[in-house]
């Protein structure tokens, strides 16, 4: 499959399993609020098809239903721990805010918005250690842009020259504040160029811009061992929550770049595609739906 | 073969020692090489525990940061949850403040929340205590509070042998474990064996026999405890004196079967006066050895307020020999 099919193929996967997701949230299967991240996945999955794990570890926000996916973590595995299925990743102890698949390279999502940051430094101090190769990513939204775990580790990864990659995705939104209000000094990335990390741009629209930039700022991490950030625009495509009652959404303009991406394609060619992630999203979200909640006996013997 | 060691060198030797063994433990912290940047000397840490450290095993296994606790404990966090064994130093436990969500949130929860998919063989190695003048912000004990945390065990040595010792234990734990150092115990020396052997987590100490009161403490009262229980012994009342060393998982059972010994339970504590770690012994003891007790449980710790600068003031704040031995003399005198 050529890269920009491959990756509108797992975009669209991504997008129908949180559409799954939502159908079930909807109907009550789901224990708590889920954060979709649907609009991100352009910009998710053509970075996560560079990063290799175990060697290679992601961490994420509380909207990393898609990175857990686009690192390769089982689908099923990922919708039960969402719906709080016996054979969720976690049994169901961590839920959707924190998952993890290290296995794969997703270390972990984190219910506390930035602190995953700081814990990609040390997923990136064991691969400098290691010297096999081995980066980390840090994925965060503009809302953790001014939390300041995430400040102190762009200081500390310059200080220490750590091989992480800082990846903002900026949908211009912390929960419902505007990050024109919430931020001093609007260009983020200009923060970052201050620290002394090399910084890229990248547009979560653009399919082909995606796919280049992630190569060549993935590529400069892991030959240098030096951090880099990312200033990634994306749009976010739904509430802060699912379900949430967002008037405040109908003041931010959003469109779709997975629709973008097939308009570069055509859509003789991602009808299929498009086709075939559904039923596997379909298949992941039923067969952990099936599964039954985790019964109160998995709470076992419990660590300390 | 033993030898006579201080706290601050029984644990220098224990990290020189662990360090050699184990090439993944890395030791990270403020100044705890020192000078990094500068050309002068090594300062070998604050209190002299990480000596000679970066020089013997190097920069990128003993690493200087900057004053960033929040970034440099999560590092710990997750280089802990990737292969590494980290020992964190976190100067003073006041600064736990500062980093408390890697503490809290990160370190604490990591297992669990994986199904213990993830270890988190993270030792964080703190300092506690007032009595040296350095007022509010670097003299506080905090030890009760984080053995409130689901997730974390919690230590607090008091000789060389169990501060070595417990480090040992401490780094062979999948669990985060915070060790807090008494600032005015580094200079106390004792017996210590050649091959610093491991002291399990979770298991206190008799100190001082005796029938009359248990008493229990950790750290630099402990210390004061000790000098009362002799005093007292003079006198003829018997103090069964206990350093559960581990503030969690709290060795109960020893504490139990002390009180239902003496029937009377005294519990000394430089933490808070309410919901702190003298009120979970009260409780623990009081809910499952009710039957044994002849007295209410008493406690003596510091007014709740922060802890006074002037010398004057600090020395009234803070519990020492001659408050314990009113305490007790009270209790037996009441019961």
């Amino acid at each position: 499959m050529q890269p920009l099919l491959s990756l509108y193929a797992k975009s669209a996967f991504i997008r129908a399993f949180e559409l799954h997701i939502a159908v079930a949230a909807e109907a009550g299967h789901v224990p708590g609020l889920v954060h979709l991240c649907c609009g991100a996945e352009l910009v998710e999955v053509a970075l996560c098809d560079l990063l290799n794990g175990p060697k290679d570890q992601v961490t994420g926000s509380h909207r990393s239903h898609g990175l857990a996916l686009a690192m390769g973590a089982d689908a099923t595995a990922v919708a039960a721990e969402i719906l709080g299925r016996k054979g969720g990743l976690s049994k169901a102890r961590g839920g959707t805010q924190h998952l993890s698949a290290s296995g794969n390279g997703f270390l972990a999502s984190n219910g506390i918005v930035g602190a995953q940051v700081p814990i990609a430094a040390g997923a990136a101090l064991s691969a400098k250690r290691a010297d096999a190769g081995g980066i980390s990513a840090a994925f965060f939204g503009d809302g953790a842009a001014n939390q300041g775990a995430v400040l102190e580790t762009m200081n500390l990864a310059v200080a220490l020259e750590l091989p992480l990659l800082f990846v903002l995705e900026n949908n211009g939104l912390g929960q419902s504040t505007s990050t024109k209000y919430a931020s001093g000094g609007a260009d983020l990335l200009a923060r970052a160029d201050s620290f002394g990390l090399k910084t890229a741009v990248m547009n979560g629209h653009d399919g082909a811009d995606c796919v280049k930039v992630s190569a060549d700022i993935t590529g400069y991490v892991r030959t240098s061992g030096k951090p880099a950030f990312i200033e990634a625009h994306v749009p976010r495509l739904s509430g802060h929550y699912f379900g949430e009652k967002a008037d405040y959404l109908a003041h931010h303009e959003a469109n779709d770049p997975l629709a973008d991406l097939v308009e570069v394609l055509g859509e003789k060619a991602c009808a299929s595609v498009r086709a075939d992630a559904e039923k596997a999203a379909h298949d992941a979200v039923s067969d952990a739906l099936n599964m039954g909640e985790a019964p109160p006996e998995d709470l076992g013997e419990l660590t300390t | 073969m033993s030898e006579k060691l201080t706290i601050a060198a029984a644990l220098n030797k224990a990290h020189h020692q662990l360090m050699q063994a184990e090439p993944r433990i890395t030791v990270i912290g403020e100044d705890i090489v020192g000078g990094a940047g500068l050309d002068g000397s090594e300062l070998g840490g604050v209190f002299g525990v990480t000596a000679g450290l970066g020089e013997r095993f190097g920069k990128s296994r003993v690493i200087d940061t900057p004053i960033s606790e929040t970034a440099f404990v999560g590092m710990g966090v997750g280089a802990a949850m990737t292969g590494l064994k980290p020992i964190v130093e976190v100067m003073f436990c006041d600064f736990i403040g500062v980093c408390f969500d890697q503490i809290l949130n990160q370190a604490a929860k990591a297992r669990f929340l994986s199904n213990d998919r993830i270890d988190m063989p993270l030792v964080i190695r703190t300092t506690m205590g007032a009595g040296d003048g350095s007022g509010a912000m670097h003299s506080q004990s905090l030890h009760g509070m984080l053995a409130a945390v689901p997730g974390l065990e919690v230590v607090c040595p008091s000789t060389p042998a169990d501060a070595a010792g417990l480090l040992k234990s401490a780094v062979a734990s999948p669990n985060p474990v915070i060790m807090l150092e008494h600032k005015g115990l580094y200079g106390v020396s004792g017996d210590v064996e050649a091959g610093l052997p491991p002291v399990p987590i979770g298991k206190g100490r008799r100190v001082h026999s005796g029938t009359d009161i248990t008493v229990v403490a950790v750290a630099g009262l402990l210390k004061q405890c000790e000098k009362a229980a002799e005093q007292l012994a003079e006198r003829g009342i018997g103090v069964d004196l206990i350093d559960p060393r581990t503030l969690h998982p709290l060795d109960t059972d020893l504490i139990l079967a002390s009180v239902e010994k003496t029937r009377r339970l005294l519990v000394v504590d430089e933490g808070p006066h309410y919901g702190g770690f003298a009120d979970t012994v009260v409780s623990a003891i009081s809910t499952s050895g009710f039957r044994h007790l002849r007295a209410a449980p008493q406690k003596v710790t510091p007014p709740h307020t922060p802890t006074p600068y002037g010398r004057l003031l600090e020395a009234a704040w803070l519990p020492n020999c001659d408050t314990v031995i009113r305490k007790i003399d009270e209790m037996m005198y009441e019961n």
